[in-house]
């Protein structure tokens, strides 16, 4: 398994065995050919005028940090000052952030360098990276097959390393499964570990920003950089930085625990279900005490998850009406304008979303429905405070099954919302929750409690050594 | 003021209608059984306490600020910012 890149590189360029603007040029000039469609635009000249100020540091016999000058890539729901934020849809095709994610500041403050905003389910409305006007991103391991998503352009530039990072956002699993689904890692951290402020958002009470890269110590190193309190999101809480002593080996432990139910699921492909067992074999083989943990039911997640997700998106979309930004169309009248305007640039699965989040919300639906979501994820949450205080950590399945072909998804979006069971779970409970490449054929998932984001890091790397 | 709202209207998204794929989510939930149908006691103590409150202060926006919210207007006519006509119903 790969080590760290960020620490490899920052070795070569203190030793001068490369410069900043060639290693950021290398990154462009993988990007620029576009070969899967992960590049919605390309920071070209802000990167290289970033790079040169490296390379003046080092020349100028300057100590340099160690993410300073190391390329990355922004999925394009950040706002980053000038630079086009599309969210991959037709309405924001034209419209430039005005201001910069606190995430991605606290990034630029310690000197990585951002060369592109990264393709992905429009306003993360998807599973497969398909919603997009940029045309649909293609898996890195097959590039018949989806990338995964909604952080799918993210997930391909890091699995292609045509970036050194990318940073993702995950919802309901929209950093876990491209990574599954291209072989990398990825995390949701806790959520409130890292600011939400200047993240386009889908279902606020959900939405995490997180780290995709190829070691477990990148995904520390930038999970370190971005997280902490911010007076501009006041659901972010003050958080420890993770030392690299603290997770490099396991101690802590003893139990694991996993869901029955998602084992025995008929949806669940043959190979990563006896994937999945010999996995916990192994475990089982260290003296780890494992645990099969009772659960709910797959569509009893996946609609209690839909459901509060799409209220809060049909609320938080409801801004976007054509008035002081986005492609407007005029109609007859105001109201009129922005229906237009609404219908002609959202996709049909936003609409769907939307729609949805407006039937629920309205007078007559919300107690049978809306009312009773919230009971059920408040339900969800306290069974995983039991859990927890029965096991340590808990181990899934990324999903269910392998990457579909492109093309297959968007004919049946009922298949779609079904096959994020295993992710979407943890986002209701705002647990960490990392995917690593190994176990299955779309990785594992190790989820701990909350704010115990550095456990799972310490069981990712004693998973690393063991099977 | 009691008036039936179509999806359509209620999203202010021309001709949308309701889908079968998200009906089918919304009868798992109706079906469902939570143990405690109540929300109001699990506020979890969400609030934010007044000391990390932001300050209440104004701060000015950069020119270049300034500039990309201009830029970012749909329309403008003679170097003002055109909205659409606002009906009075």
């Amino acid at each position: 398994m790969m080590e760290s890149q960020i620490k490899a590189i920052h070795q070569k360029l203190v030793k001068k065995e490369i410069s900043c603007s060639d290693l950021v040029k290398e990154k462009l000039n993988l990007l620029k050919p576009n070969t899967h469609n992960t590049v919605n635009s390309l920071l070209e000249d802000y990167a290289l005028a970033l790079a040169i100020k490296v390379d003046e540091k080092i020349a100028n016999g300057e100590t340099i940090g160690l993410l300073e000058g190391i390329p990355f890539g922004i999925k394009d729901v950040y706002m980053l000052k000038g630079t086009y934020t599309t969210a991959s849809s037709d309405l924001l095709k034209n419209y430039k952030s005005a201001y910069t994610a606190t995430a991605i500041q606290k990034l630029l403050d310690v000197g990585a360098i951002p060369i592109v905003k990264e393709n992905c389910d429009s306003f993360g409305h998807g599973s497969s990276s398909e919603n997009t006007i940029f045309g649909a991103v293609k898996n890195a391991i097959n590039p018949e097959l989806v990338a995964g998503g909604s952080s799918g352009g993210s997930a391909v530039n890091v699995a292609k390393e045509f970036t050194v990072f990318s940073i993702g956002g995950d919802t309901g699993g929209s950093i876990r499964q491209p990574a599954g689904y291209n072989g990398i890692y990825g995390l949701k951290p806790t959520y409130g570990r890292i600011s939400r402020y200047g993240l386009m958002a889908y279902a606020s009470s959900t939405d995490c920003v997180g780290p995709i890269a190829k070691s477990i110590e990148d995904i520390r190193i930038v999970l370190n950089v971005m997280s902490g309190k911010d007076v501009k999101d006041q659901t972010t809480y003050v958080s420890e930085p993770i030392t690299e002593e603290t997770i490099a080996s396991n101690g802590s432990v003893k139990s694991v625990g996993y869901f029955k139910n998602f084992i025995k699921s008929e949806a669940i492909d043959p190979k990563v279900k006896s994937d999945f067992i010999s996995v916990v074999e192994k475990i089982k083989a260290k003296g780890i005490k494992v645990k099969a943990l009772d659960f709910f039911k797959s569509d009893t997640l996946v609609s209690t998850y839909y459901t509060l997700a799409m209220a809060e998106t049909a609320s938080n979309l409801s801004r976007l009406d054509g008035t002081n930004y986005g492609n407007r169309i005029e109609g007859d009248n105001l109201k009129d304008s922005y229906s237009i305007t609404r219908s002609k640039n959202f996709s049909e699965e936003t609409k769907r979303r939307i729609v949805g989040g407006n039937q629920v919300l309205s007078q007559g639906f919300s107690d049978e429905i809306y009312l009773k979501g919230l009971a059920l994820r408040d339900q969800i949450s306290r069974n995983f405070e039991d859990d927890f205080n029965e096991v340590d950590v808990i181990i899934s399945p990324v999903t269910p099954g392998t990457p579909p072909k492109i093309g297959d998804s968007l004919k049946d979006p009922l298949a779609m919302y079904l096959s994020d069971a295993y992710t979407v779970g943890f986002s209701l409970g705002q647990l960490p929750t990392l995917t690593v490449p190994q176990g299955t054929e779309t990785g594992l998932q190790i989820t701990a409690a909350k704010d115990n984001d550095e456990l799972v890091l310490k069981f990712a790397n004693f998973l690393k050594d063991t099977i | 003021m009691s008036k039936i709202m179509t999806v359509d209207v209620l999203s202010s998204i021309k001709g949308s209608k309701p889908s079968e794929a998200v009906s089918k989510l919304f009868d798992v939930i109706k079906n469902a059984h939570p143990s405690n149908n109540s929300t109001f006691n699990s506020n979890h103590n969400k609030a934010v306490s007044i000391d990390d409150l932001r300050e209440d202060v104004v701060i000015e926006s950069s020119a270049t600020e300034r500039q990309i919210i201009k830029d970012n207007f749909p329309k403008e006519k003679n170097g003002y910012l055109v909205v659409s006509k606002v009906i009075e119903e």
